[in-house]
């Protein structure tokens, strides 16, 4: 398949089940919601490494946000829901509590229960107040700027980790003005992070390395500077290599995802120095997901 | 479930009990099973049909027409369904309801809501006294479920009150939220004095500035996003609160080492 001379390999992404979910921070202004969100999400490009992987999903104008300020959505995956558990609370009141003027929702409503003020309320020693109308509870939390208002708890959904493509062009330039195309683009497709920083990876991994003890290592057949001395994926004209990693609340939404940002990228073409799409898999025996390129390109919107 | 209308015979000449004709009791009961239903009339028991003229409803609903102020315990202990009173009420209407909806066209006598833990009770008209109380004895009111009164309340509405909520649309009488533990109550006209004595948490909002026992302390006014969200999230509040952001928070009753709040919103 080629789509504007980019060629579309015949691979796909092989992806895991994640556990995650969703929060709505609001703020007096978008630009404090957004710098609570950033730290939310900071350092959590990937489970392997930080326990967890967040980042921003959407911006929320005040009509989309529950006390009606700017706001952010943010998502954040985990491996299981023991370790969602035990994360979310810490980003939380670490990054959130801390953060001026902000105040924290739930972002989903069903799938089991993910603490929120649930956990961080003794913060404030007794002074806490409780809101419960309905079903629905938030705590109000004294602290020196005014009050921390925060639902007690979230949902979670069971998502869909690891979602990819790798970009191949021409050089590194090319490469990343289109990962910069697909990330934009991809920002409107709802249910889906892109958790590594600014939504673009230069050092994909494969599984295993010859050290012991580490679990992943540099994706060697997709290094330039490796061709011609391994097992290279990268035909002579390619010199640099981007990959976009996904997750998402559901397969569709990742699928969905991939769609929009190979487009992105298709659409800049061979023109604009892009000379292939690829995928990361394991060969297909790790993940469940799997995410054909041909499949989702030759899709209809 | 189909509906049942209860249509008075005559004007009532003692109290009726009319503890457990709700609608989920009803349910699966013949039209003559649910006429032979013993209900307290005064200080005797008689059948349901010599009191009302019991037919069918299309609805699952259990509509009560005319309505009389001798009529206790309408929806008491309901857990489902939907009751409509097109008139007044007597007593201790919807005591202790756990669920549905309860609909009162007139006014309510005393200890309307009393003990409430959850649904919704709408009375159109004014309520006696102790609202959403608790009732003689008991250590705790409402719990939970919302109690919207369209006009005015009586003494020592929401006393003792553990959750949920209370909107009075009128003016509230002496004694609001005496005692309360925990919860919100709304009053959109005036409340009268001796408010809050013994308030252990929850929340009372109001218009102006009450008369307030000695042991509330003006913590000042404040910039609140709870407004915010409150006034979005529920549609009650939202009437009161409006565009508001700031609230005076006067805190109490301290004397008794309580933390409830009295928020005036402006």
């Amino acid at each position: 398949m080629i789509l504007n001379g980019v060629e579309i390999r015949d691979s796909f992404a092989e992806a895991f089940p994640m556990v995650g979910t969703r929060l709505i921070i609001t703020a007096d202004t978008p630009e404090w919601a957004m710098i609570a969100g950033k730290t939310t999400t900071g350092f959590a490009t990937s489970v392997i490494g930080c326990g967890c992987e967040a980042a921003v999903e959407q911006v929320l104008s005040p009509d989309e946000t529950p006390d009606g300020r700017p706001g952010v959505s943010i998502m954040i995956f985990a491996m299981d829901f023991k370790s969602l558990k035990t994360v979310v609370p810490l980003r939380l009141g670490q990054c959130v509590l801390t953060c001026p003027t902000t105040a924290c929702y739930a972002g989903v409503e069903t799938g089991k229960r993910v603490p929120l003020a649930k956990t961080i309320r003794y913060f404030a020693d007794g002074y806490q107040i409780s809101k419960k109308i309905g079903n629905k509870r938030f705590w109000r939390l004294p602290v020196m700027e005014g009050e921390f208002v925060c639902d007690e708890d979230t949902g979670s959904v069971e998502g869909v980790g690891g979602g990819n493509f790798l970009i191949l062009a021409r050089t590194r330039g090319q490469a990343l003005a289109a990962s910069e195309a697909a990330v934009k683009a991809m920002a409107a497709v709802r249910g889906v992070i892109l958790p590594f920083p600014g939504g673009v990876v230069r050092s994909g991994s494969k599984v295993g390395s010859k050290y012991k003890g580490l679990f992943a290592s540099t994706n060697h057949h997709y290094c330039p500077t490796l061709r011609g001395t391994v097992d290279s994926a990268l035909p002579p004209e390619v010199g640099s290599v981007l990959e976009i990693v996904i997750d998402g609340e559901s397969f569709e939404a990742v699928a969905e995802a991939t769609r929009v940002g190979i487009s992105a990228v298709c659409d800049i073409g061979s023109a604009g120095g892009i000379v292939a799409i690829d995928a990361g898999n394991y060969g297909g025996n790790l993940g469940p997901f799997h995410f054909k390129l041909r499949d989702i390109m030759g899709a209809k919107p | 479930m189909s509906g049942i209308v209860l249509r008075p015979r005559a004007t009532f000449e003692a109290r009726v009990d009319l503890t457990g004709i709700t609608p989920d009791n009803l349910a699966g009961l013949s039209l003559a099973e649910v006429e032979h239903l013993s209900v307290p009339h005064g200080g005797r028991a008689i059948a349901l049909a010599e009191l009302f003229f019991v037919e069918r409803a299309p609805d699952s609903v259990l509509l009560i027409e005319i309505g009389d102020e001798r009529l206790d315990h309408v929806g008491a202990g309901m857990t489902a369904g939907e009751i409509i009173v097109e008139g007044p009420v007597g007593a201790w209407a919807g005591l202790a309801m756990s669920g549905g909806v309860l609909r009162i066209a007139g006014d309510a006598g005393d200890f309307v809501g009393a003990e409430l833990s959850g649904g919704r009770i709408e009375l159109a008209g004014n309520a006696g006294s102790h609202a959403g109380a608790a009732s003689s004895g008991s250590r705790r009111g409402m719990s939970g479920g919302l109690l919207r009164i369209a006009g005015s309340v009586g003494q020592r509405a929401a006393e003792r009150q553990r959750g949920g909520l209370i909107v009075v649309f009128g003016n509230a009488g002496e004694g609001l939220a005496t005692d309360m533990i925990a919860g919100t109550t709304c009053v959109h006209g005036t409340v009268a004095p001796r408010m809050g004595r013994g308030m252990k948490r929850g929340t009372v909002l109001c218009h102006k500035v009450p008369e307030l026992p000695a042991g509330f302390v003006d913590t000042g006014t404040h910039d609140l996003i709870a407004l915010r969200l409150l006034a979005r999230r529920v549609a009650e509040l939202g009437e009161m609160i409006g565009a508001a952001t700031s609230a005076r928070r006067i805190v109490g009753d301290t004397l008794l080492g309580g933390q409830g709040e009295v928020l005036v919103v402006a």
